[in-house]
């Protein structure tokens, strides 16, 4: 005889189900329609990576041819360029960035009362409101000719130049008005489950004699590890987007440093608008883009599945 | 219960049509709400259309210009521009661009089959331009012997060359009339009162002067305000000015697809190419180690940098639109207000075109226009008629008077054969759309450089912008090459840009030597299929017979 307590209840058909709770499932409809309509029905477009774009016929009577695109896509230089910066700013934004708001986020939690963590967040949390366009004016500003930066450079002797045109510079000027942006914003989901560990917890530790190092190690650090590994895998999955933030680049860069700062989503823009390339193409590289990223928000959801955390899936 | 089922289902069906409909853009003219300065005349229309007018029917054409809303929406103020669209009993629907967005815009529109019946953009020469026409998004004019003034207009040769098996797509929209015009579209304007106060006497006619006069305001600052050399209002134009140091046929317009091409040892290479590029490189590299060119001007943007001129931060400016923005952008919006007591003219000089390495006085050289109008397939045969008939009429002596003096015997007088302007106050004012309709068709701007054309309204920047044309066009020869082979259209060609303005910032701006930096970009090029390019273009030109 079956154990009661392992035998699986029956099984629901999915009709049953959604019938049961048709009120919950109406109101999630609207949501479904919306995806339907604008995400999953526009990637029809995706197959246009395997045609050639013909104005007459659209994109469904474009001609096909194969796989063309992706050949072309191996031997051109300037996309392997922008393949290569896309990982290395996306993986240097990942390692560099990631923890800094969860530093942050113990740092204000342990360090400061209510009133001062309010104002240092609220302070740390301001420039993720203001746009990239008006950001980069500000940088471009600081670090001009008549900027604060070369006005230091200028007081111990060295000649006025522009950081922003620097091939050296830019990628660390890239990671450091990142984290100025974001910190703040992204550290606010970190301070919430800092908030949410039960505080008896840490008056206990402390009474146990615990200092504040041993504090964070063996009760915040727990309190907030599953809360990480999530983001982790949120912010892989979006490290070839968001993190080669296109805004940013494309605000913040010119010529001389396309070398090291052009990345997938910039080349496919000025290829496509400015000298004007083959929307099949271009399609192509997208794809290529998306694979990629899926492949690694699969990775990253293993690997915290490996580290006995949830995952998302 | 049926009741509220129904209830919700309605709810969701209307939130989305409501979201459907959200995301939908008619541009085809389907929209019948036009602007209120196109429907305000509209109404009287009718009414002043004749029996026998072939223009009896109203018509609407839906226009993608830049700031289209603004500029056509100056139509109900301007009884001007009334009494031409009136003429063609024509009304005028927007369709808003920008000069950030024009291109996006157009080509999304034309890959969802919603052009606007007329639509302005710089294409010539792209890939996307020539599959427009093979694949018939575009209308092709018709036969232009019925409308004179447009076919006098396609006998330029840079504009000529534009059919396709005989048939033309577009109307470029002219700027000149010939080349040696196009000294006018790259100016570099200097502070000649700040190379006084620097201690030079003579204006630059030479690299070498025009370098050690930067060099000597530059260093004197004579403001004290750390003033930077050389700066551009945008990248595009730097090519404009660097090349013309002994590899003048290189500039282009910074679209990547104007390129010349000059022989060499033999065969067909693109000018920008050619052995001359490296000492015109190597001189521009030395002007900027030297600290003669603003350290920030691969960051440079057009208002910023009328600013940094206007204010003294910036010794010399390297500007477009010629004398028109000289008035317009540094005079009119920023000198007049700071410096009340001073005749510009005497404070801000325009470069001449300097002495070469060749001894040649050179400028730059384009194409006669700069971008173009052109006519979505779906306007049918009779819409066709009615726009090529404004055309042809805003080309027309008659028209060009219209909207650009204004009325005869109101605004202006005929006297000994000049025309002589009665009005005092700004046209611009009185007329605030004439300039728009004018340009739908063409920019003409050579007809600013007149005495007696008010549009560069500062007469002392009048008299030196003629001054300045005379002297070009006596002074200056435009250097051999082929129009043909710009326009030429091979497999590797078509996909070829040539953005030159990107590798002169890159050369100006390496810690490498010239000549290295300058290989490397060479090595990029070749890898996109530059010889085989080269190849193709020698191939077809010795099949045409072009030398």
């Amino acid at each position: 005889m079956a154990d009661p307590t392992t035998a699986r209840a029956p099984r629901r058909s999915l009709g049953k189900t959604i019938l049961q709770y048709k009120y919950f499932y109406l109101m999630v409809l609207p949501i479904l329609v919306w995806y339907a309509l604008f995400s999953y029905g526009p990637m029809y477009g995706v197959t246009l990576a395997f045609k050639t774009f013909n104005y007459g016929k659209g994109i469904l009577g474009s001609p096909w041819t194969g796989l063309d695109n992706f050949k072309t896509l191996l031997t051109d230089p300037e996309f392997r360029t922008a393949f290569f910066n896309t990982i290395v700013i996306s993986v240097m934004k990942l390692v560099i960035h990631f923890p800094m708001p969860i530093v942050l986020a113990i740092v204000l939690y342990e360090f400061s009362r209510n009133k001062a963590r309010r104002f240092f967040q609220t302070i740390l949390t301001f420039p993720h409101f203001i746009s990239w366009v008006v950001l980069a004016g500000i940088v471009m500003n600081i670090l001009s000719k008549d900027g604060i930066y070369n006005q230091i450079a200028m007081l111990f002797g060295a000649d006025p130049s522009s950081p922003l045109v620097d091939e050296r510079a830019f990628r660390p000027i890239l990671y450091i008005t990142h984290v100025w942006r974001e910190i703040g914003w992204d550290s606010i989901i970190y301070l919430a489950a800092l908030a949410g560990i039960n505080p008896e917890l840490f008056e206990a530790a402390e009474v146990d004699g615990a200092g504040r190092f041993r504090r964070l190690l063996s009760i915040a650090w727990p309190g907030i590890k599953s809360t990480v590994s999530v983001l982790l895998i949120l912010h892989v999955g979006q490290m070839l987007t968001q993190g080669a933030s296109f805004e940013q680049i494309f605000n913040l860069y010119s010529s001389p440093v396309y070398s090291v700062a052009d990345t997938i989503d910039t080349y496919i823009y000025r290829t496509s608008f400015t000298v004007g390339g083959d929307f099949g193409y271009m399609t192509a590289v997208g794809v290529v883009k998306s694979v990629i990223s899926l492949v690694l928000l699969w990775a990253a959801n293993t690997f915290a599945k490996r580290m006995g955390e949830q995952g998302l899936y | 219960m049926v009741k509220k089922l129904t209830a919700v289902a309605a709810g969701l069906a209307l939130s989305t049509a409501l979201l459907a409909g959200c995301g939908g853009n008619d541009n085809n003219g389907n929209n019948q709400a036009a602007s209120p300065a196109a429907s305000g005349f509209a109404a009287s229309q009718g009414a002043s259309a004749a029996a026998d007018n072939p223009y009896k029917d109203p018509m609407e054409i839906s226009v993608a210009f830049w700031d289209a809303d603004a500029e056509i929406a100056k139509i109900a103020k301007d009884p001007i521009a009334q009494e031409v669209l009136q003429k063609f009993n024509i009304t005028l629907k927007p369709v808003n661009t920008t000069w950030d967005d024009y291109a996006q815009k157009i080509q999304m529109w034309a890959a969802s089959d919603q052009l606007p019946d007329i639509f302005a953009i710089d294409a010539i020469g792209t890939q996307y331009q020539r599959k427009w026409v093979e694949q018939g998004v575009v209308k092709a004019l018709p036969d232009l012997a019925k409308y004179p003034n447009l076919a006098e207009y396609f006998e330029a040769p840079d504009i000529k060359g534009l059919s396709v098996d005989g048939k033309y797509y577009t109307v470029p929209r002219r700027m000149f009339p010939s080349v040696d015009w196009s000294a006018l579209d790259r100016v570099v304007l200097y502070r000649w009162d700040l190379a006084q106060k620097a201690g030079i006497t003579k204006e630059p006619e030479t690299w070498d002067e025009f370098e050690a006069m930067l060099e000597a305001i530059t260093k004197a600052d004579p403001e004290g305000k750390r003033i930077a050399g050389l700066t551009t209002t945008q990248n595009k134009l730097i090519g404009g000015l660097f090349w013309l140091y002994g590899n003048p046929v290189a500039t282009s317009d910074g679209s990547g697809s104007d390129f010349k091409w000059i022989e060499e040892d033999g065969k067909l290479v693109p000018a920008v190419f050619s052995k001359k590029a490296l000492p015109a490189l190597q001189n521009m590299r030395d002007m900027y180690d030297k600290g003669l060119i603003d350290p920030d001007i691969a960051l440079a943007k057009g208002s910023d940098s009328y600013d940094k001129f206007v204010s003294g931060k910036a010794a010399a400016l390297l500007s477009g639109g010629g004398f028109v923005n000289f008035n317009g952008e540094i005079y009119e919006k920023r000198w007049k207000t700071a410096y009340p007591d001073t005749d510009i003219t005497q404070s801000v000089k325009v470069l001449k075109p300097l002495v070469g390495p060749d001894g040649e006085r050179a400028h730059a050289v384009f194409k006669t226009y700069w971008s173009e109008s052109y006519f979505s397939s779906r306007v049918d045969d009779k819409k066709m008629d009615r726009i090529m008939a404004l055309y042809d009429y805003i080309l027309s002596p008659e028209g060009k008077d219209l909207l650009i003096y204004g009325k005869e015997g109101v605004d202006y007088k005929v006297e000994g054969g000049k025309k002589v302007m009665i009005e005092t106050a700004s046209l611009n004012e009185k007329y605030p759309a004439r300039n728009f309709l004018r340009q739908l068709v063409a920019y003409e701007t050579s007809d600013s450089y007149d005495m007696n054309n008010p549009l560069i309204a500062n007469e002392s920047i009048r008299k030196e912008a003629v001054d300045y044309i005379d002297w070009v066009l006596k002074n200056t020869k435009v250097p051999d090459y082929d129009i043909r082979l710009t326009y030429m259209s091979t497999p590797t060609k078509d996909k070829f840009s040539v953005l030159d303005q990107d590798d002169l910032l890159k050369v100006m701006l390496s810690k490498e030597p010239v000549e290295k930096a300058w290989n490397d970009i060479l090595k990029s090029y070749k890898a996109k299929g530059l010889d085989k390019m080269i190849e193709e273009v020698n191939a077809k030109a010795k099949e045409e017979g072009i030398q």
